[in-house]
């Protein structure tokens, strides 16, 4: 892997990449108004949270990385995932990064009607970035958006965030190796569901 | 033991017919009961109690076009404590239902006892303007017994195919050993869960919007200190609702109610529930 091609990973994986992520809390928000999720669990959150929902998108991520067709790896993501909102949410992100890195790099790379995993697999086979570092990059910059997410739900400092997010690596290498589609995140999926029903929001997911 | 039970609805002088075309023990259906509409209703039954370790069984359900189907089990589906030495229980059922036919798969709750290690497999196939009605019920183990999550491992592999599109897909791995389940990113501190569905391939986006509203009315009625359930349109063709709580008699009632709303504005027709002991 050359310099160039990590700095470029490194751009596309920036949290504050402008492809509208920080309007998504992924069904976050409907546990935070519910005090399901606190500043002292949300670390232990995260980290079951890798495990589940971060092991299944490396392992769609990887697939495309490798060349799998990226609209049927993205049909198949979206039937896992049964609640609309952050269904809906990864395929916006998927496509407002699409349009993104066609824009930066001039060229037709990536379809513009897939879920962002996939796409991010396939920028990164693009850059000829190793799959585990694109693995790594995606998850880092999913969970450090989902924090980003917190510190406006959640009385949560940027040094409290920052050591939850420094805690979390070994939980974001374990993730990224995984190797079996599984995901059980029914309490997750079921505020999602319930994210439409809440009078104050603050976000679109 | 292996076994498998093989039945196919047919329509016949305007009214829904079982033929079965494999039954081994400890499979066993009695009869088709006539049911409204000229649908059939059949009893899934487990003349051995439940899923022993090292059974591998399998259900096959063939819906002709047009028929109408009830399909409902005896009682719970009890998963047995693993056996040193023996496989790991299996259960694979497989659905297709034809062109403008009717299926609704109400069986009672999944209880996998202490030690359990099975894989559930529900692979489902909707043709053109088949519509189909299900719901499943996960218990943590056998209550009474004060097990809760005792079990050794849980796969259940379900997909539902409409038309050819994906609707559904789930993987879910239950390890409590390994990845407990009384947390917040699985299921908090619910101990039951419940999930319905109802589907129609080929029906308008439109109608699942809408349904998912109505469904929502139901899921924030049925929400409360011991419950919470909440509903999305699938990735196509349907809508889904889950739930999450303390006892399986919290479900019931809601179940009921989501079908009974789902299938009035899906076939403008009224739920039945099956004939049984409840």
């Amino acid at each position: 892997m050359d310099s160039t091609s990590l700095l470029r990973l490194l751009q596309w994986a920036d949290s504050a990449v402008p492809i509208g992520a920080a309007a998504h809390s992924f069904g976050l928000e409907t546990l935070a108004a519910e005090d399901l999720l606190d500043p002292e669990t949300l670390e232990a959150f995260l980290r079951d949270y890798l495990e589940e929902a971060g092991s299944m998108e490396a392992v769609f991520l990887q697939r495309a990385w490798r060349g799998d067709n990226p609209r049927i790896l993205s049909e198949e993501l979206g039937a896992r995932k049964p609640a609309r909102e952050p269904r809906e949410g990864s395929l916006k992100l998927g496509r407002r990064f699409a349009e993104l890195v066609n824009a930066v790099t001039g060229a037709a790379i990536i379809p513009a009607d897939i879920h962002y995993c996939v796409a991010f697999g396939l920028a990164g086979a693009m850059l000829s970035v190793p799959k585990d570092t694109v693995t790594l990059a995606y998850l880092h910059q999913s969970v450090a958006g989902l924090l980003s997410a917190c510190q406006r739900l959640l009385p949560l400092g940027q040094v409290a965030a920052s050591k939850i997010l420094w805690n979390l690596k070994p939980a974001i290498a374990r993730a990224a190796v995984a190797e079996e589609v599984a995901c059980f995140t029914p309490l997750l999926e079921v505020a999602s569901m319930r994210h439409g029903t809440l009078e104050t929001r603050l976000f679109i997911s | 033991m292996t076994a498998r039970l093989a039945l196919r609805f047919e329509v016949a002088g305007g009214r829904t017919r079982v033929r079965v075309l494999q039954q081994d023990p400890p499979w066993k259906i009695v009869r088709a009961f006539p049911c409204a509409g000229g649908g059939a209703l059949v009893h899934l039954h487990n003349v051995s109690g439940g899923v022993l370790a090292g059974d591998c069984l399998s259900l096959d359900i063939d819906v002709a076009p047009r028929a109408r189907v009830q399909l409902t089990t005896t009682g719970a589906t009890r998963l047995y404590r693993h056996q040193p030495g023996a496989k790991e229980s299996e259960q694979t059922i497989t659905i297709q239902v034809g062109e403008d036919g009717l299926l609704e798969y109400l069986p009672d709750p999944l209880i996998p006892f202490a030690g359990a290690r099975h894989t559930q497999r529900i692979q489902i196939s909707l043709a053109p303007g088949a519509t189909l009605f299900g719901w499943e019920t996960l218990a943590p183990g056998r209550q009474a017994m004060g097990e809760q999550f005792a079990f050794d491992r849980l796969r259940i592999e379900s997909c539902v195919r409409a038309d050819g599109r994906l609707a559904l897909s789930e993987n879910i791995l239950l390890d409590p050993s390994r990845r407990p389940l009384p947390v917040t990113a699985r299921m908090g501190t619910h101990t039951h869960l419940a999930t319905f569905c109802a589907l129609c391939a080929g029906a308008s986006e439109s109608l699942w919007r809408d349904l998912e509203e109505s469904l929502n009315q139901v899921a924030a009625g049925n929400t409360h200190s011991g419950a919470i359930w909440g509903t999305s349109t699938l990735a196509s063709d349907g809508v889904i609702a889950r739930g999450l709580g303390g006892s399986g008699r919290n479900f019931r009632a809601a179940l009921f109610e989501l079908w009974r709303t789902a299938k009035s504005r899906v076939t403008g027709e009224e739920a039945v529930p099956p004939r049984k002991v409840y």
